[in-house]
């Protein structure tokens, strides 16, 4: 009993964070799932015992008892034991399982008729060779934490579900214990890196466009020291909470951003004095793209400062990939040529360019 | 007559869709004097809800109107009931509950059906004529709950907004006799039309009374039985630009005791 009360204690703990990202208020349930040496599961529901009994008296088409004291609850839950066993949903490999429930008592209330919790005790078997398990639970109205965890394996894993959602599928055989700082540093080192390569095809362009225009290596790295001194700056600011710009203003501006670069590479073609400047600009704007792709991953706050670090040194590996690969295939061998910027800075800037003003149009009117 | 429109009013509320109501439920309506109330929040369907506990990173306001005079509804973070407030018990008190935003994304069928179950037809209209009904529901939604508490003497304050964004406030104060309901649906302090508003019985869930809002933003609501009533209401609106919603919906309730009949004096 201690170990699971300490489990959704630490789900509790983490509540601001699923806050954020919550829909529905969050209630007074919590639930610790079970994953047994025998082959075998059980939940503990801890929940109010009252909208419990009323909901299902409601489904049953029975008048709702009004304020019932402890025996009338135990009695009308005890009754509907079946049914509640009927709406917890558990499913290995998309297969539902069998579910037995029995019903305890949790919790001290001011009033001793009345407990604060009724902790239902579901269980079943886990199929042989099953390799994740998804949980479902619809008689609750309000955001909740189901915290898994495995006989035997270190660590848990908390999923926040709202109302009766299913869960996303939780593997049967992970160990979920914690992430060292090694661990969470090479994990979002390669996030940051995908990020741009190959996920980041806007990013990739504008990386493009800034080798395009000069082969000159100074040049090349002041751009690029600009645009990453800015986006870390923002990545960071936004991560943080510190500023905020929404992604229907920061998308349509990085992808302007990235036609501005390659339409200058046509107009102008020479690096001029505010280039620099733009660059570091338009920097600060793929810092906040960067960030809304990090806060999609709902980050444990123990993990922000280290994923923050590893998740822009991936990215600015990236960025060193793509400019290596541009010029070892290309600029290295050809930049002396006469037709190099003809045929090839002017054309692949113009593709550039339309690429770009046609992802700011689509982005301004998805 | 009265069981008449009793019977027209009710509707299975099981056929009732996902979406959730929010609402303030006190621990009585009628505290004694000096009494400390426990305010509890709740979410839920049917007017059977799960308790939520106080988190002050969710409330932009939660607040107590007595005697013409406004006071915070103090409490803990993580603690249901989310508050507790004195009465002096003089005359009907106002609590009123707004939160914060809170971001939701559903699916376009689920979003549909939400709208259509919530009366927001206007919001389906403006979605197909955009060619977005196969687009994600991307909304914020904000909860403004209201509960009135019984005092010695009806209140006029009960008759007047408390500045939610989204309100329903009745003409007379409901908590003095049994009447049908009047009131107004006001949006940001204006009358809001063709307004579904949908009163619930607490204890009863398939007794569901619904109507509109007329022009004025005036309802009626014959409620056919004293007892605990929510009435509701839900309005959405177009989210601006630099949002990254799509709607913004705004959740109204309101939770009242509707007393006894006064017995019939016999001659």
């Amino acid at each position: 009993m201690i170990r699971p009360l300490c489990k959704v204690v630490m789900a509790f703990a983490l509540l601001p964070i699923a806050a954020g990202a919550r829909a529905h208020e969050i209630g007074t349930t919590r639930i610790s799932f079970t994953l047994h040496q025998t082959q075998t599961w059980s939940a503990e529901v801890i929940t109010p015992p009252t909208p419990l009994l009323n909901r299902l008296e409601a489904a049953a088409g029975q008048p709702l008892s009004s304020a019932p004291d402890v025996d009338a609850l135990r009695a009308g839950l005890d009754a509907f034991r079946r049914d509640i066993a009927r709406k917890i949903e558990v499913k290995f490999d998309g297969v539902a399982s069998p579910v037995a429930v029995s019903l305890a008592w949790s919790g001290e209330s001011a009033d001793a008729t009345r407990p604060l919790a009724v902790v239902l005790h579901a269980y079943g078997p886990v199929p042989a060779g099953a390799r994740n398990v998804t949980w479902r639970y619809r008689l609750v109205y309000s955001t909740y934490p189901v915290v898994f965890s495995s006989e035997g394996m270190q660590g848990s894993e908390t999923q926040w579900l709202e109302a009766d959602t299913q869960s996303p599928p939780v593997s049967v055989l992970a160990d979920r214990r914690s992430h060292t700082t090694l661990e969470i540093l090479a994990q979002y080192l390669a996030l940051g890196f995908r990020h741009i390569v190959p996920e980041g095809l806007d990013h990739i362009l504008f990386v493009l466009g800034i080798v395009l225009l000069t082969t000159e290596l100074k040049p090349v790295l002041v751009q690029v020291t600009a645009f990453t001194v800015a986006h870390s700056v923002t990545l960071g600011l936004t991560m943080y909470g510190i500023v905020s710009l929404s992604p229907r203003i920061v998308e349509p501006l990085i992808a302007l951003s990235v036609g501005y670069v390659a339409i200058e590479n046509v107009v102008v073609g020479r690096i001029t004095l505010w280039r620099p400047a733009v660059v570091f600009g338009f920097g600060l704007l793929h810092g906040m793209g960067f960030a809304d792709a990090l806060r999609e991953l709902r980050l444990p706050e123990a993990e922000v400062l280290p994923a923050l670090v590893s998740f822009n040194l991936g990215i600015e590996l990236a960025q060193l990939v793509i400019i290596a690969a541009a010029f070892l295939t290309v600029a290295i061998w050809h930049r002396d040529k006469p037709w190099y910027r003809p045929r090839f800075v002017l054309p692949a800037s113009a593709a550039i360019a339309a690429t770009a003003l046609f992802w700011t149009v689509q982005r301004i009117f998805p | 007559m009265r069981s008449l429109a009793f019977a027209a009013a009710v509707l299975l509320a099981t056929a009732r869709a996902q979406a959730h109501d929010f609402w303030i439920e006190p621990s009585t309506f009628h505290p004694a004097p000096g009494a400390m109330v426990s305010v509890g929040l709740r979410v839920g369907q049917n007017f059977i809800g799960d308790p939520v506990p106080r988190l002050s990173a969710f409330i932009a306001a939660f607040s107590v109107r007595q005697n013409g005079k406004a006071r915070d509804v103090v409490g803990s973070d993580h603690i249901d009931p989310a508050g507790f407030l004195p009465v002096d018990g003089n005359a009907t008190a106002t609590i009123s509950y707004a939160s914060t935003g809170a971001y939701i994304e559903l699916p376009p069928g689920e979003f549909e059906d939400y709208l259509r179950v919530y009366g927001l037809d206007d919001v389906i209209a403006s979605r197909a004529a955009r060619g977005e009904r196969n687009k994600l529901g991307r909304e914020r939604f904000y909860r403004y709950a209201k509960a009135l508490i019984t005092g010695r003497d009806p209140s006029a304050g009960v008759t007047k907004p408390v500045g939610l964004a989204y309100e329903i406030v009745p003409n007379d104060d409901p908590t003095r006799r049994f009447a049908p309901f009047r009131g107004h649906v006001l949006y940001h302090g204006k009358p809001l039309s063709n307004a579904l508003v949908v009163a619930l019985l607490h204890g009863r869930p398939s007794v569901n009374l619904e109507t509109h809002s007329d022009p004025q933003g005036a309802i009626t609501l014959p409620l056919p039985c004293p007892g605990i009533w929510l009435i509701k209401s839900v309005h959405m609106v177009r989210a601006s630009f630099f949002a990254s919603e799509d709607w913004d919906s705004f959740w109204a309730s309101l939770t009242v005791e509707i007393p006894e009949p006064e017995p019939e004096l016999k001659p």
